[in-house]
């Protein structure tokens, strides 16, 4: 409910700062990886100011190799005030100090939640487009994700997928993973074995009841890790051709924007 | 009198033997899929599901198997220990061998050496705990009393734990330092056949030499002296009793972590059990360690879900308390 309150609160502010074009931000820092993303996406190279650290990460960010030259922070108050900032975007989860001290010296802040479903990617494209004076462009990026889940085939209730990652870790109902696996027409195996939000799947539960596509990453890195070797379990690979196992690139799922889309075409691609 | 001895001897070998079975049982049992001994059993004529054979032969079995070994390592290696140094607290995780196993399995396994090397692992794991043994046998040595021995086990386990965390710190993986926890307090989830075709030939081995100093030990109770005079070479067993330690603590803890006190308590409950010669308690301390640690491991399967409790949590709840309670007890006698 809180994140609705705020996000239609972010939408409001945006449609003020829309129907005012003179008033589209023209110097934007960004502090939450998700955020960042949307604004290199959506912006014009000349209004983005700084975005967070983790842009720069390939792992986590689809946008890591477009932001050369562009100035980096960590979410501090002291780093962001001298950037002279007309616009800020930030996260539910970042760096809560500073924007409660950025709201108080009266610099507008767009705090944008969570995106878990594709209609709240949708909107939080458009809030920010709105806000930089980007619509559209932001409905270019918003048509082409629409027609990327338009071709889509309905949920196939007989067909199960999980995403599986180190340690075990998956997620359940109520997260953009859920969201993809859906679009994809797929039943996501973690929520149908009870799972909320993010946690942890037993490997003996995995093997009990095999999902047909496994997401999971099929190799060692070169610097492993034990959370890692769980995925190399003899058990995984002895499930064989009753499993299709797939990789997906973790940026397209570490944050909900235009571009999960493209996990969700990887899924759509799988014969069955 | 000897021979009612010796009839009491049997029966608590065959009692421990059938705990021991009980234990390894049950661990084939527990688990979050519905598969236990009873599904093998009824299936009969080799009709046992796909999915039921993954989860046996591929989980179960392993984890029921490295548990029965590792616990045998451990408790056997206490008893041992226990006698060469003719220290009661002796026992590999209080002393730092396991610590030290650790370290190397670590310094080996995060480097990315284990994966193109398998048996790397495990020598990485038998380096580190060689290491801390010779260093204790040289640095505390025998007959220099209990505390010296505690006190070099102290500094070596924290500058083991120290260096673990160090080589955690320095591996770019993003979940490696949160594995500290998986190598200083120990875990047997997710083990595969692989684990234990790695870990058990230098196990076996290592309790063969453990095995293999029983009569040493015997004479070294009774005094340098004494043993020397019925002909066993000390610096012989000696080294009988450091090398079989170090593979077979240094095999177990690279593949399952630090797991503590099993070794010290197994040897102490055994003892009014069999009198106190040395050679008479190892194998009882070796059915009882491996009973001890399958037992536990079932119990960190019953408790909590989601990420298991580690295995080295449960043995230093019933560890510690059994520590102190030796601790007061020693003190009482020697006052």
């Amino acid at each position: 409910m809180a994140d609705g309150a705020r996000l239609r609160l972010g939408l409001a502010a945006a449609l003020w700062l829309a129907t005012s074009p003179s008033l589209a931000a023209e110097r934007v820092v960004s502090l939450n990886l998700c955020t960042d993303q949307l604004l290199v996406l959506l912006a014009d190279p000349r209004q983005i100011v700084s975005v967070s650290f983790l842009a720069a990460d390939p792992d986590l960010s689809y946008v890591a190799d477009r932001i050369d030259g562009i100035p980096l922070n960590h979410g501090a108050l002291e780093e962001i005030l001298p950037l002279d900032p007309d616009l800020v975007l930030a996260g539910a989860f970042a760096a809560r100090p500073a924007v409660r001290l950025l709201q108080s010296q009266d610099i507008p802040v767009i705090d944008l939640p969570l995106a878990n479903d594709f209609a709240a990617i949708t909107e939080q494209t458009r809030v920010v487009a709105a806000a930089i004076g980007q619509e559209e462009r932001g409905e270019e990026l918003v048509a082409e994700m629409a027609a990327i889940l338009a071709d889509a085939p309905a949920v196939d209730p007989g067909r199960t997928a999980l995403a599986y990652q180190a340690n075990g870790f998956t997620a359940g109902s109520d997260t953009l993973t859920d969201a993809v696996l859906t679009a994809a027409g797929y039943r996501n195996a973690a929520a149908e074995a009870g799972l909320v939000g993010y946690g942890f799947l037993p490997l003996e539960h995995l093997v009990a009841q095999p999902p047909d596509v496994l997401i999971a990453p099929e190799t060692l890195p070169g610097r492993p890790s034990l959370a890692e070797a769980l995925l190399v379990h003899p058990a995984l690979t002895a499930l064989g051709d009753r499993v299709d196992r797939l990789q997906i690139p973790s940026a397209l799922l570490a944050c909900g924007g235009p571009f999960t889309a493209q996990a969700v075409a990887a899924l759509v691609a799988v014969e069955p | 009198m000897t021979g009612r001895a010796e009839v009491s001897y049997v029966w608590l070998l065959a009692g421990l033997t059938g705990l021991v079975m009980a234990a390894f049982a049950l661990s084939l049992s527990v688990g979050p899929a519905p598969v236990g001994l009873g599904t093998l059993l009824s299936a009969g004529d080799g009709r046992l599901g796909e999915t039921a054979t993954i989860i046996f032969f591929e989980i179960r079995l392993p984890r029921a198997l490295l548990g029965l070994a590792i616990g045998a390592s451990l408790g056997l290696a206490g008893a041992a220990l226990q006698g060469l140094l003719r220290n009661p607290l002796a026992e590999p995780g209080i002393i730092g061998i396991s610590g030290c196993a650790a370290l190397g399995a670590v310094a080996v396994f995060y480097s990315g050496l284990a994966v193109t090397t398998p048996l790397a692992l495990p020598l990485g794991g038998l380096a580190g705990a060689l290491v801390a043994v010779l260093l204790l046998y040289g640095l505390a040595g025998r007959d220099t009393g209990v505390t010296t021995l505690i006190l070099a086990g102290i500094a070596l386990s924290a500058l083991a734990g120290a260096l673990t965390a160090l080589a955690l710190s320095l591996s770019p993986n993003p979940f490696a330092l949160t594995e500290i926890v998986f190598w200083l307090l120990g875990s047997l989830a997710d083990r595969s056949m692989a684990h234990v075709a790695l870990a058990l030939p230098f196990i076996l081995a290592g309790c063969a030499l453990l095995f293999a100093a029983a009569r040493g030990l015997d004479g070294l109770s009774l005094g340098e002296e004494t043993a020397r005079s019925l002909g066993i070479g000390i610096g012989r067993l000696g080294l009988l009793v450091v090398l079989g330690t170090a593979l077979a603590v240094g095999a177990s803890v690279a593949v399952s972590g630090a797991i503590g006190f099993v070794g010290l308590v197994v040897p102490h409950l055994v003892r009014p059990l069999v009198g106190h010669r040395p050679a008479r308690l190892l194998l009882p301390s070796a059915l009882g360690g491996g009973a001890l640690l399958l037992f536990a491991d079932s119990l960190v399967r019953l408790i909590g879900s989601g990420q298991e409790l580690k295995l080295g949590v449960v043995t230093a709840l019933l560890g510690a308390p059994f520590f102190l309670a030796l601790i007061l007890s020693y003190r009482r006698r020697v006052q």
